[in-house]
């Protein structure tokens, strides 16, 4: 199975001003930024935004600000769809509201993802999954998860494309429906080899001492 | 030392009244050398055999330990005492970053985040590989990918390690580093390696060797002769045409 590299972006290691922010500031930025794009939305709110990532982007250092542009790349044509569609509809300055806002959503979320190291966020998602401990949920186990769940997107994308291959190689089609129950069965194979890997290295155990 | 006290292991049959299906069948070894590898064809029951060993597996009757920890009582410990390497470096690598990853196996017995870091380092450098730490693990090749899974597993200091077929997706150089690494660089951590392997000049390597077949381990002395024994096993086999199992 192949791994593949990550469409949302994968950490840019750096010593920036934005790599050292600790992390609730990064949230507190995000939310501020999501609500403001809420609150007040419009084309100024969304062009204020676009400028904000930017900036925050070229701060972080020349790689990450390289990296702004990744999404659009691969996704432009979902972007232009939705602008054209929103010109007819609401005119220009609608389409920038939008597509603007949107888009600077998508970059202040893909800045904390670049700048921080996923040990750091599933650390934080610990702390945060903290008061769940009062429903009798163990917060490292949910911290866990939401990681195992990140790192298994670009393997279930490998197994897509695996699937893919072999069916063409074949001289078969791309119907997606055939092609499932292989990508099924390979995530879910994958799936008891990761179980089994994380029972041997004992990872969720606890002392033996302790009850 | 890693004993097996007649432990065998079955399956629930798949029509009620059919006789359960045999996996290992029951089987006495004290395993003390420092080298030990396990060959058969697929299907033999290599890997249940050495799943047994890190409790993956439990016995269906009967018992195994390793020094002295039992594999289904005492099956925490035994695994901070016991690594296990799988053949498919990627399906063990949970965290996106290698040192992250090392980290993990520590998380249960360091908490603090500094002194965490230093070790998980230090068993990258055991391995020779410091300077991957803060690479993706993804951008690695598969021999990087399989040592830094073994930094991984041997990371809190576990002093036998039972690897499933380890270079199997791993090409002539890489094969040859991985071995170097087992039997040379890690020769002060580690005890014991017990391998399943389908490449028998390193299965020949081995202090002693076991050959399974048919949930029976039909071998277990010396590596050149279990060699020559598991050829004539399996080209024999071949030759009367039972088929592939």
């Amino acid at each position: 199975m192949r791994g593949n590299a990550m469409l949302l972006g994968l950490r840019i290691p750096g010593r920036s001003p934005v790599h050292r922010a600790p992390l609730w500031a990064k949230y507190a930025v995000l939310a501020a930024g999501g609500t403001a794009m809420v609150l007040w939305r419009g084309p100024w709110t969304a062009a204020a935004a676009l400028g904000l990532s930017l900036l925050l982007y070229a701060l972080a250092g020349r790689r990450v600000l390289a990296a702004w542009t990744g999404p659009l790349r691969s996704l432009w044509w979902l972007f232009a769809l939705l602008a054209v569609h929103q010109w007819w509809l609401n005119g220009p300055a609608g389409a920038l509201a939008v597509v603007g806002t949107m888009v600077a959503g998508l970059q202040l979320a893909r800045l904390l993802l670049l700048t921080t190291a996923q040990a750091d966020l599933v650390d934080g998602l610990a702390r945060a999954a903290r008061p769940l401990r009062f429903v009798g949920a163990d917060p490292e186990a949910f911290a866990l998860a939401v990681g195992l769940m990140l790192r298994s997107i670009p393997a279930v994308a490998g197994a897509m494309q695996d699937v893919g291959d072999a069916a063409r190689a074949r001289g078969l089609g791309r119907n997606p429906v055939a092609l499932a129950a292989p990508v099924v069965v390979s995530t879910v194979a994958f799936a008891h080899q990761t179980g089994d890997a994380l029972a041997a290295r004992g990872i969720l155990d606890r002392d033996p001492e302790a009850p | 030392m890693i004993s097996f006290r007649a432990a065998s292991v079955a399956v629930p049959p798949a029509l009620p009244g059919d006789p359960d299906p045999v996996l290992l069948r029951p089987a006495t070894l004290e395993l003390a050398e420092r080298r030990i590898a396990v060959v058969g064809c697929n299907g033999s029951g290599k890997s249940t055999l050495l799943r047994l060993i890190n409790g993956l597996v439990r016995p269906t009757s009967g018992a195994v330990s390793v020094d002295g920890l039992d594999s289904v009582r005492d099956v925490r410990r035994l695994r901070r005492h016991v690594g296990f390497l799988f053949t498919d470096p990627l399906s063990q690598l949970v965290m996106p970053v290698v040192v992250e990853d090392v980290e993990l196996s520590l998380k249960a017995t360091i908490r603090d985040r500094h002194a965490r870091r230093a070790a998980a380092l230090a068993a990258l450098a055991a391995v020779g590989l410091e300077h991957l730490a803060e690479r993706s693990v993804y951008d690695l090749s598969g021999g990087e990918r399989q040592l830094v899974a073994l930094a991984s597993v041997l990371a809190a200091g576990q002093r036998v390690l039972v690897a499933d077929e380890p270079t199997t997706l791993l090409d002539l150089r890489n094969n040859a580093l991985l071995q170097r690494t087992l039997f040379g660089t890690l020769g002060g951590q580690v005890d014991q390696v017990v391998y399943a392997t389908h490449d028998l000049d390193f299965a020949a390597r081995a202090d002693r060797l076991l050959v399974v077949d048919n949930g029976t381990v039909v071998y277990d002395g010396a590596a050149p002769a279990g060699v020559q024994a598991y050829r004539e096993l399996a080209l024999g086999n071949a030759g009367a045409g039972s088929g592939p199992r």
